[in-house]
């Protein structure tokens, strides 16, 4: 009963707010700048637009997905590496401290050079994943107990043994939620990593429309990332329920 | 107590990830020969915030109170409608799938559609910053109103609290450590969605100083207002962590 109430309370919520979008746009009541739902969902169905939508979706889709691996490697292993040897520790947790801090904007011109127009979407993004998943791992990898810990020790397991055997098991539900959260914070840095030239993308898309005054268009493509991220967001939820339900 | 370690060593300790970061990159610019226009050594960028540094000051200041400012706008906004929610269960049902929605948002995504609606100024970026605050500050606070410890709240209905005493008695201390972690959140993404949304739309801040330099081909002092940018929000990141912390330590 109780779990029925709460689906019933929040479809009416989720329904008053798409509402409220509809008749908001319907009646002007914020300007032009404040389109009808059904006009944005009439332009994102659009047979004639579909495929530009399909490109742009699929190439920044491309990007957040290589940003997102790229990022999480590198997090994982700095942290197993952190984590077999304490003395770095101090000194990689202000880099990524550093790293996360600089503005995404600061990053795209920098990767521009380093790399290329087409890869500095990817990463943009993956420096945002990188911090998410190595503060992530870091606390997760002290998860263990210390009598598992010190058992393995009195067996006379090695610290990279008792890492893959113990360590790493135990951090994986901490892993887990992070890489939820750091797929909207990797489509955020695709997103940003696309104004800075990229070729297409939902970035290009959403810089144009705003620049030519293509209100709908600007929508379109919100509304686009929103629903992407959301979609990958719910599947990393239910990833992150079955690494809980298994190691947590 | 471990002995206290010699201060170069400490410094190696603590800080060789950024020294190695700062050290590639001027070897890098240096060894490929770059012209400054296109990628200028830490160094000279170094020295720019050196020459200039009225330039650099005016606009920190701008960022600073944009991003505080939005920051103390969005937490209050948020706090308060948490309390409005769990006050009425209805309301509360109706906007907990809500925000769950819009907490896995990329809001940055959000910045040109706000900025189409309020218009190209600096009221704009507060706004924006005060939505992106918003969104965690009502997340953590809606769900560390409800976090009570179990038995107190029938205690304190048998000894006759009203909803209110209640609130200001149990839910609200108890909603502190999530406040501070939301607080620690949004302190560091405050500057950078101001960043984000000067650069986009500004006409004064640290971004719009980034942006202008940038297609003046100044690039040492765009790159300067980017490290000013990193070593706030590393510092406020650093320093919501402390205030988190201590928080924490007070109410649980």
């Amino acid at each position: 009963m109780n779990a029925l109430r709460t689906t019933a309370l929040g479809t009416l919520g989720i329904a008053l707010f798409l509402l409220a979008w509809e008749v908001v746009g319907r009646s002007g009541l914020l300007g032009i700048s404040w389109p009808a739902l059904s006009d944005v969902l009439a332009m994102l169905l659009d047979p004639a637009r579909l495929p530009m939508f399909r490109r742009a979706l699929g190439a920044t889709l491309e990007s957040t997905a290589w940003g997102y691996l790229w990022g999480a490697g590198v997090g994982l292993v700095l942290a197993a590496a952190t984590h077999l040897l304490p003395p770095l520790r101090p000194g990689a947790d202000r880099l990524a401290a550093v790293v996360n801090s600089v503005p995404s904007i600061a990053l795209g011109p920098i990767f521009l050079v380093l790399l290329s127009r087409e890869a500095t979407p990817a990463a943009v993004s993956s420096i945002h994943v990188f911090f998410i998943v190595f503060v992530s791992v870091s606390s997760g990898l002290q998860r263990a107990s210390m009598a598992h810990r010190d058992l393995f020790s009195a067996l006379g397991a090695g610290r990279t043994v008792r890492l893959a055997r113990l360590e790493l098991p135990a951090a994986l539900p901490a892993l887990a939620s992070g890489l939820r959260l750091a797929w909207p914070a990797a489509l955020i840095g695709a997103i940003i990593g696309e104004w800075f030239g990229a070729p297409r993308g939902i970035g290009i898309l959403i810089i144009n429309a705003m620049q030519n005054f293509q209100i709908v268009l600007l929508w379109c493509a919100v509304l686009l990332a929103v629903a992407s991220s959301l979609f990958f967001y719910g599947l990393l939820t239910l990833i992150e329920r079955a690494a809980y339900a298994r190691f947590g | 107590m471990p002995a206290k370690r010699p201060l170069l060593l400490r410094l190696v300790e603590d800080y060789w990830g950024i020294l190695l970061l700062l050290l590639a990159w001027q070897a890098w610019v240096v060894i490929n020969r770059f012209n400054p226009i296109v990628m200028p050594t830490p160094v000279a960028v170094l020295g720019d915030l050196a020459r200039h540094p009225d330039v650099y000051l005016g606009n920190v200041g701008i960022t600073l109170a944009v991003a505080l400012f939005g920051l103390v706008a969005g937490m209050l906004v948020g706090t308060a409608l948490a309390i409005a929610a769990w006050f009425s269960p209805v309301a509360s049902g109706m906007l907990n799938p809500l925000t769950v929605l819009f907490s896995s948002v990329p809001v940055v995504a959000l910045i040109p559609v706000i900025a189409r609606l309020l218009g190209y100024d600096t009221s704009t970026v507060l706004a924006i910053v005060t939505i992106i605050t918003f969104f965690p500050s009502f997340v953590f606070a809606s769900s560390g109103l409800r976090s009570l410890p179990p038995g107190s709240e029938d205690l304190l209905r048998v000894l006759g609290a009203s909803r209110l005493h209640l609130l200001l008695r149990l839910a609200l201390p108890a909603a502190m450590p999530n406040l501070a972690i939301a607080f620690k959140l949004a302190a560091a993404h405050a500057i950078l969605a101001a960043m984000i949304a000067e650069f986009l739309m500004g006409t004064t801040g640290l971004g719009y100083l980034f942006a202008k330099t940038k297609s003046d081909f100044n690039t040492e002092q765009a790159f300067g207002a980017s490290a000013v940018a990193t070593v706030i929000s590393a510092a406020a990141f650093l320093g919501a962590g402390w205030v988190e912390r201590r928080v924490r330590e007070r109410y649980t």
